[in-house]
């Protein structure tokens, strides 16, 4: 065991002095830094730029814009990689989706139950509010997703599954909103190329020197940052949905469970 | 005022080292101890230190994900499977 | 000058320490849990010093994230912002990797509780020995 434990130390030393060496001889620039780059000066400076309309995503918000607008098919594409793995997360018990379970429960006490009710309406306003004002301030889709799915998992632990499989939430409506929601991300980017017939760019916000279709970019007289606000809707609602059966996948009991394995040792 | 911002940035920069020092310490518990429920625990606290250095950094969208993700999501996850698969480490 | 210099280049060590010593968790402890629990401590570290190399020192103005507040700006408010805000490119890449991350990791644990099902341990060196049982009597 001596001879394990001194290379793990220096396993440890390793990794750390192979990258602090580089560092500290400058090969991510002075440190600390001393100004940014320019391509985060341009997109700073064009963000809400209403003088010079040319390349303006009219939200003042420069992390959402660059996340929707000028980096969205890095986004779109990542939204895939999230949809396939929680795909792949429900396939391993495919032969139980959507049962109701064996075992019942009776939740947690009534201290718990009444109490936990009061902080669940707060959890879902606060998550739904987050991801409707993604683009005025920090906020969006994924952080307001994120936010809501923390609800319902609780809620499988205070009250019982029943409030689950006896209800309107259960697998196939849950699978149906989650595909309504991918849906309309993927059409946001293509309206443009359908309403003109052909002469936008895919994931247009506003007018552009050589294409002249434009969302809508105030609301009243609160900027909206065009396509921005749906594109956040949409993805909240897809994350929360996907959360959400996941975990409902993962907190059968194991009687249910063990369904799956059955005929595993006699090789089949 | 020079002298006010000065003195400001000294400070901001000083908050930055103390948290990032704590957070070794965390760590290093998290991946020592044999009782996997404190293994999740100390981890926990790992990520709260994480967040306020993430607010210090200037980056308040990233502090409302982090916040919901790694010490709302994965801590009831780990202590799901801890309680399916065992709580002690042989 | 030298305080923050020194301060910055700590944050930056103590980083790199906490990727290096979860490393050490992922190989060398044979519980799958522990290994889980150690990944997850790598993936947040790696991000957190993604978006370190996003500050800057602050050069007589008080940095401001990137998010404009007055909602009519003049040319000069614009010039202003761009001279305070700090760097919203890592934070962008930041916002995606942390949600893939967490959705691999759903995945991870049902492999995790599908591996206990079937082998009835979580112990990597247990399940090795039963697994090279497995192939030799289904090879023989």
């Amino acid at each position: 065991m001596k001879l394990r434990n001194i290379f793990f130390i220096a396993l440890i030393a390793f990794i750390t002095f192979i990258l602090l060496i580089p560092t500290l001889l400058g090969s991510i620039g002075v440190i600390p830094p001393k100004d940014v780059r320019d391509i985060a000066k341009l997109y700073l400076y064009l963000t809400y730029n209403q003088y010079n309309r040319s390349l303006w995503a009219a939200s003042p918000e420069a992390v959402t814009a660059i996340v929707w607008d000028y980096r969205g098919l890095d986004t779109l594409y990542e939204t895939m990689v999230f949809y396939t793995a929680i795909i792949a997360a429900l396939m391993l018990y495919s032969e139980i989706l959507g049962y109701r379970d064996i075992v019942g429960g009776i939740g947690l006490s009534f201290i718990v139950k009444r109490g936990f009710s009061i902080v669940l309406l707060a959890i879902i306003a606060v998550g739904f509010s987050t991801i409707l004002h993604g683009m005025l301030t920090p906020g969006g889709g994924f952080q307001g997703g994120a936010i809501v799915a923390v609800a319902p998992v609780i809620g499988i632990i205070v009250f019982s599954r029943r409030i689950f499989d006896y209800s309107k939430l259960s697998y196939k409506y849950l699978v149906a909103l989650r595909s309504i929601a991918l849906i309309g991300i993927v059409l946001t980017p293509l309206i443009p190329i359908i309403v003109t017939l052909g002469n936008a760019f895919i994931f247009q916000n506003q007018v552009k020197v050589l294409a002249r279709f434009s969302y809508p970019s105030t609301i009243i007289d609160v900027p909206m940052g065009g396509s921005l606000t749906f594109l956040n809707t949409f993805e909240g609602i897809a994350v929360f949905t996907a959360f959400m059966l996941a975990f409902l996948i993962l907190l059968y009991s194991e009687d249910l469970s063990k369904k799956p394995l059955e005929g595993e040792d006699i090789g089949y | 005022m020079q002298a006010g911002i000065g003195s400001l940035e000294d400070l901001a920069f000083i908050l930055l080292g103390i948290t990032s020092l704590t957070s070794v310490l965390f760590v290093i518990l998290a991946v020592k101890s044999r009782d996997l429920l404190m293994a999740v625990i100390y981890s926990a606290v790992q990520s709260t230190l994480y967040s306020l250095l993430l607010f210090l950094l200037l980056a308040p969208d990233i502090v409302l994900v982090y916040v919901a993700v790694s010490v709302g999501l994965l801590p009831l996850l780990t202590i799901m499977l801890v309680k399916k698969v065992g709580r002690y480490e042989t | 000058m030298d305080i923050r210099v020194i301060m910055f280049l700590t944050t930056i060590t103590s980083l790199y320490l906490n990727i290096a010593i979860s490393l050490y968790g992922v190989i060398a402890k044979p519980n799958l849990v522990k290994k889980f629990i150690a990944l997850t401590i790598a993936q947040d570290s790696i991000n957190v010093t993604a978006i370190l190399m996003g500050y800057r020192i602050w050069r007589e103005v008080i940095l401001q994230p990137p998010v404009l507040l007055n909602w009519n700006p003049l040319p000069k408010d614009l010039q202003d912002f761009v001279n305070r805000a700090v760097d919203p490119l890592p934070q962008a890449l930041v916002l995606t990797a942390i949600v893939i991350g967490l959705a691999v990791n759903v995945f991870l644990v049902g492999a995790i509780l599908h591996l206990y099902r079937h082998f009835k341990t979580v112990d990597m060196d247990e399940i090795s020995k039963l697994k090279r049982g497995v192939i030799v009597e289904e090879t023989a």
